[in-house]
């Protein structure tokens, strides 16, 4: 592919919008909940169900995770309330605490189902521990639905043909490429970029994936500064005046949670904001209440290209719009992609079950209910997710937008009237490309696949 | 130049907490031989007990009578606290394992550590806390073309006045004589008069004071995070590490080397940032097992 085309007309190839009316013909559907059963067929045990549900309760992160046992919980208590899967088998949690390292992590999700007999995992946050995780989850035949985590590495190395492993959050390398999509059609003449990420294998992803996209679509970019924190640091100083050494035209950065909030604060105060357009993968992740009004508007704040509560809008999506109420009654505060992760990670899995239950009558054995998730196609707060059958990921359309105040909320949002949607399937490589160590050695397939197949824009 | 004067302002400022840490760990190290991992939560202790009065209905009441000073005057409150609860960890957590071996020094100090961690989540939230209205009402100064935050330079102002209090406090009054005393040979002390335990409760106190000394004055600055207390105790160690445990001087030095190695790490080496650090605590400690002001 050595055609030169030019920017406007790749972008609209990537079939990338912009705006309040991104969601096209959209069939009328009732939300998640709503896509029950008839009675089930067979006889059901009316055992509980116990689940496993790890995530960060304590430590920076926590202000990203807890939202997803949240969700998780809500989702759990609405499920109960109708006498439990199948009307029978309630759910009981277990939760854990993912801060807890990435070792003891494994410890845990053995014990989970060796000496607490769990019939299910799910929650994981972080992507230094998905990948621990999802081999030992596959060796103990414990069905697993991830609800981020979200590292290429975990499909592309660690567990390369699940069985037993799921993920619902977007694949990681869409966090990257999404936000340079962003970038490079919003400020489509800055060419020198300065990068913040913490020094793990996220903020790594989404330097590479950032860096290569982003070469693509504006020929002459250059990365002029880097910096890597380390993970839980909140003292940016330094990092920021290094930045802003470097002239930057964007400064990229893909901190997140708790050491984000401290991070913002202080670029405020050196005038970060002032001197160089900001683009983020991941800012708007926290829960949303976590973002003041202090925070600069305008700027590209992502969340992990997944989901946020105020898109769309109104009544647009209704799955969304019951969501985002049921949520904030049970919690008093909004939900982010996490809690929309742990929410439709338990109804999904209940769908499946309810599905497999149709073709084998009582209560579905784990292949039976692997075969439903395969494939599945299921709707969630965030839209159309889609279950790959190769590899086990959730794909939805990626989103990001723009950071905005308005009267409505005591915090600031993502403006849901200039939010930007890209198709997934035009950010991440298909079914059945090269993945790293087979034929190349590209830090992921998606890596891969944009250097091989997209067009260098003029 | 511009960025030169500020990173090393930038440099200064994160010496001046860290130092405010590492003193405190150090001082209680030196009279109590007990080494407190608790320390760093006792800092982020500080940070959100301040973070929360200043956001509190107290601190908009205050700003609105005494504007910025009184917001000043309320985030001591933090380190208040933080001693107070000092003042009773020792006797009663502390006390009864002075004669135990030292692992059970770590379990205990490692057992509070992470039950106050999640008491602070208790109290206050997973949703950082903010102290940032001091920080905009101070406003920046220009640097060349670019701006400083002025709250920053009053953070390394305490830490300077913090240094020569303590210096002054331990070499140059009675207390300090008996504290000193009392850390070169407890029972002789003893039988001198001294009431050791509560010259222990009183150091005990005062190490902590300085932690949550350290979270209040940095809570305007950043944000107080759940988890801030585990990062910046480990750098913490690694000051006393550098600079000898046990020792005030060595808690300055070593602060100033660890900020100053950290800062020029970021500006000039950003791909081994974490590294260098702990590369230089290595050197140190090859070369002298003791540190650099450490007592063997």
């Amino acid at each position: 592919m050595d055609q030169k085309v030019d920017r406007r007309s790749f972008l609209n190839q990537l079939g990338v919008t912009v705006g309040a009316a991104a969601a096209s013909a959209v069939p009328v559907i009732g939300p998640a909940e709503a896509q029950t059963a008839s009675a089930p067929k067979g006889k059901i045990p009316d055992t509980p169900l116990k689940m496993g549900h790890m995530t960060f309760l304590t430590g920076p992160a926590a202000v990203l995770g807890e939202p997803s046992l949240k969700g998780h919980i809500l989702a759990a208590e609405e499920i109960n309330a109708k006498g439990g899967i199948l009307g029978k088998r309630k759910i009981e949690t277990i939760t854990a605490d993912e801060a807890a390292g990435t070792d003891a992590n494994v410890k845990e999700l053995r014990r989970m189902k060796l000496s607490e007999k769990i019939d299910m995992f799910t929650g994981v946050i972080s992507s230094g521990n998905t990948p621990a995780l999802g081999p030992v989850a596959e060796e103990l035949g414990l069905l697993t639905i991830f609800v981020d985590g979200c590292t290429d590495f975990l499909w592309d190395k660690a567990v390369p043909n699940p069985k037993f492993t799921f993920r619902i959050t977007n694949i990681q390398s869409a966090d990257g490429v999404t936000c340079a999509v962003a970038a490079a059609q919003t400020w489509p003449t800055a060419k020198k970029i300065a990068h913040i990420h913490p020094d793990y294998s996220y903020g790594r992803n989404a330097f590479d994936h950032f860096t290569l996209a982003y070469k693509k679509l504006v020929p002459g970019a250059e990365v002029v500064s880097e910096g890597w924190p380390k993970l839980g640091t909140t003292d940016f100083t330094a990092h920021i005046t290094k930045a802003m050494s470097a002239n930057p035209d964007i400064i990229m950065s893909s901190v997140w949670g708790g050491d984000y909030v401290a991070m913002y604060k202080q670029a405020l105060r050196y005038g970060m904001f002032n001197k160089a357009k900001f683009a983020s993968t991941i800012a708007f992740g926290v829960a949303p209440h976590a973002i003041g009004k202090d925070h600069p508007e305008g700027v590209i704040a992502g969340v992990h290209s997944n989901y946020y509560f105020t898109y769309p809008a109104g009544n647009r999506w209704p799955a969304n719009k019951t969501f985002v109420e049921k949520y904030h009654k049970r919690w008093n505060e909004y939900p982010n992609f996490q809690s929309d992760g742990a929410y439709h990670t338990l109804h999904m899995y209940r769908t499946a079950v309810e599905k497999a239950n149709k073709l084998t009558g009582g209560w579905p054995d784990e292949e039976a209910i692997i075969s439903q998730l395969e494939g599945m196609y299921f709707e969630t707060a965030a839209g159309y997710l889609y279950i790959r059958p190769d590899n086990h990921q959730g794909y939805k359309d990626a989103v990001t937008g723009f950071s905005k105040n308005v009267d409505a909320y005591p915090f600031q949002i993502l403006d849901p009237n200039r939010m930007i949607t890209i198709p997934i399937r035009n950010i991440t490589a298909p079914p059945g490309w090269p993945k790293p160590g087979s034929g190349h050695n590209d830090p992921t397939s998606t890596f891969n696949w944009i250097k091989e197949t997209w067009p260098q824009v003029a | 130049m511009t960025i030169f004067i500020i990173q090393i302002l930038n440099s200064f400022f994160y010496a001046a907490v860290l130092f405010l840490i590492a003193a405190g760990l150090s001082l209680i190290y030196g009279v109590m031989r007990i080494v407190n991992l608790a320390h760093g939560t006792l800092y982020a202790l500080g940070a959100y007990v301040s973070a929360w009065v200043v956001g509190s209905a107290l601190g908009h009441a205050v700003s609105g009578t005494l504007g910025l000073a009184g917001l000043l005057l309320l985030l001591p409150i933090g380190a208040v606290v933080v001693a107070a609860v000092g003042a009773v960890i020792e006797p009663t957590l502390l006390r009864p394992l002075y004669r135990r071996p030292e692992e059970y020094h770590l379990l205990v100090t490692f057992g509070l550590l992470m039950i106050m961690e999640d008491v602070i989540k208790f109290l206050f939230g997973p949703t950082p806390l903010t102290a940032g209205l001091i920080m905009d009402r101070m406003g920046s100064l220009p640097i060349g073309l670019l701006i400083y935050p002025t709250y920053n330079l009053v953070v390394i102002a305490t830490g300077f006045f913090a240094a020569i209090g303590l210096w002054w406090f331990i070499y140059r009054t009675r207390f300090g004589v008996i504290l000193r005393a009392t850390s070169q040979d407890r029972r002789m002390a003893s039988a001198l008069g001294i009431n050791v335990g509560r010259v222990y409760i009183q150091a005990f106190a005062i190490g902590c004071f300085m932690a949550g000394l350290g979270g209040a004055i940095v809570v305007p600055a950043q944000a107080a995070v759940l988890g801030i207390g585990i990062e910046v105790l480990v750098l913490a160690f690694v000051v006393v590490v550098v600079g000898g445990l046990g020792s005030l001087e060595g808690a300055l030095v070593g602060a100033l080397i660890v900020s100053f190695v950290r800062t020029a790490g970021i500006q000039f080496f950003p791909e081994i940032e974490l590294a260098v650090l702990y590369l230089i605590a290595t050197a140190v400690l090859l070369v002298r097992p003791t540190g650099l002001f450490g007592r063997a």
